[in-house]
């Protein structure tokens, strides 16, 4: 199964950097990482607590995000602490496109393809249970399980609908938007091999479309003035770059660098016939350069 | 919540809808949208009498001032495992907020010298749990 994995992922190695790296950390269990919930607790005590437990956990820098190094439960989650809703088990990078929307509770958001909710809970956790948001999700069991994290970590300025993103109205225009978008999902190989589908090149043609879709319907519901965060859990350019091409020709949306205070890399260049002058604006985080999964991520204004 | 002791001032940020049997809490700023699956958090259920939903009571709990039953560590493991706790307690029948030193557990009932707990399920701690 290693060896599959290793001849699937080899058709990136002309876009990622320091690619037999790349590979070696695919054949490495993905460790999990931590968010405190402060909406319910302090960092310093869910911390405290935890380490009393036998848990040992690494800081990122000066985010909201531990990496567990050791844990005395065969699941991160068997503690009384997360029953509780004080911590989130979300992946570092799956942080990253919070941090780049950066939502306060002036804001109006949307999410758009929103379950299980680790970035809806991040988003209310930094609005403070304040302003609103909308998470939106296609598939009623999903949709449940984004409802338990919201009961679980106490959200309570959400409203949940379930909708088809790629053609629905919302009823209203947003100020930011998140649209992490469904897609082939090949950042998150170390967190789950086995359930790993990889696609080919039409598929992911496939998925780009669709992904254009919901973009398109994002934009039609983005305030003058507001951002889309475009974001996927995929490598392939035909879901990424192509698919913010198409926003910035077809929807006239622009592109705009943003600073995330985690290690990553700018988008690549060129996919065979494809071009992307814009690709220094594009974000992309690769798991071994921080022992995360891998994530791509593009933030849209309309002007 | 007046059974709780939990002043008006608390409940203010919310916006208590009726749904159904349910009432649901929710803070955020409310705008018109069709089709909503879910507003907030389920708050109260409605039947003989309100019973209070353990996730509200583990956002508004610790500022209750009365019928709340505070456990020590050994009652608090059967009590977020599901069990009943055979004590009295000086609290009136009924449903209790259940605390554990600064943890707001979620709601009890308590009636003839038990506590029932009624956690949820998908919290109730197992035995593997720490």
């Amino acid at each position: 199964m290693e060896e599959k994995a290793i001849d699937y992922f080899r058709k990136y190695e002309s876009i990622i950097p320091d690619f037999e790296r790349f590979l070696a950390s695919l054949l490495t269990p993905q460790p999990y990482w931590l968010r405190v919930n402060t909406l319910k607790i302090s960092t310093q005590k869910l911390i405290e607590r935890l380490l009393q437990k036998g848990f040992v956990l690494e800081q990122f820098g000066n985010l909201n995000a531990y990496k567990i190094i050791e844990k005395p439960v065969k699941h991160p989650g068997a503690t009384l602490e997360y029953s509780l809703g004080y911590y989130y088990i979300q992946d570092l990078s799956s942080m990253a496109p919070v941090l780049a929307l950066n939502p306060s509770n002036e804001d109006t958001v949307l999410d758009m393809a929103a379950a299980p909710g680790s970035k809806t809970t991040m988003m209310a956790e930094l609005m403070r249970n304040e302003g609103l948001i909308v998470a939106n999700d296609i598939n009623f069991n999903r949709i449940k399980s984004l409802a338990g994290n919201i009961e679980r970590l106490g959200i309570t300025d959400v409203i949940l609908t379930q909708k088809d993103a790629r053609v629905a109205s919302f009823g209203l225009k947003f100020s930011k938007i998140l649209l992490d978008a469904p897609c082939s999902g090949e950042g998150v190989y170390r967190k789950n091999p086995w359930g790993f589908k990889g696609v080919d090149e039409r598929q992911h043609r496939y998925l780009g479309m669709q992904q254009m879709r919901m973009l398109k319907n994002a934009s039609n519901h983005l305030e003058e003035g507001g951002i889309i965060v475009y974001s996927t859990c995929t490598y392939h350019p035909y879901e990424n770059e192509s698919v913010v091409k198409y926003a910035i020709e077809k929807l006239n949306l622009a592109p705009i660098k943003v600073k995330i205070p985690i290690p990553h890399i700018v988008g690549v260049d060129r996919w065979k016939d494809e071009t992307y002058e814009f690709h220094e604006d594009c974000i992309r985080i690769y798991p071994h350069m921080v022992d995360t999964g891998g994530m791509f991520i593009a933030v849209l204004a309309k002007e | 919540m007046e059974r709780f002791g939990i002043s008006r001032e608390i409940l203010e940020k919310y916006t208590f809808f009726e749904r159904g049997r349910k009432i649901w809490a929710f803070s955020g700023k409310y705008l018109e949208i069709g089709d909503i699956e879910l507003i907030g958090i389920k708050a109260l259920t409605k039947g003989r009498v309100l019973k209070p939903s353990t996730a509200f009571l583990r956002i508004v709990g610790k500022r209750a001032s009365k019928n709340v039953i505070r456990l020590n560590y050994e009652e608090m493991l059967l009590f977020m495992k599901g069990e009943d706790i055979e004590r009295s307690f000086p609290v009136e029948p009924g449903y209790v907020i259940v605390v554990w030193e600064e943890d707001v557990l979620g709601c009890g009932f308590y009636k003839n010298g038990v506590l029932k707990s009624q956690i949820p399920s998908k919290y109730r701690m197992q035995d593997s749990w720490i």
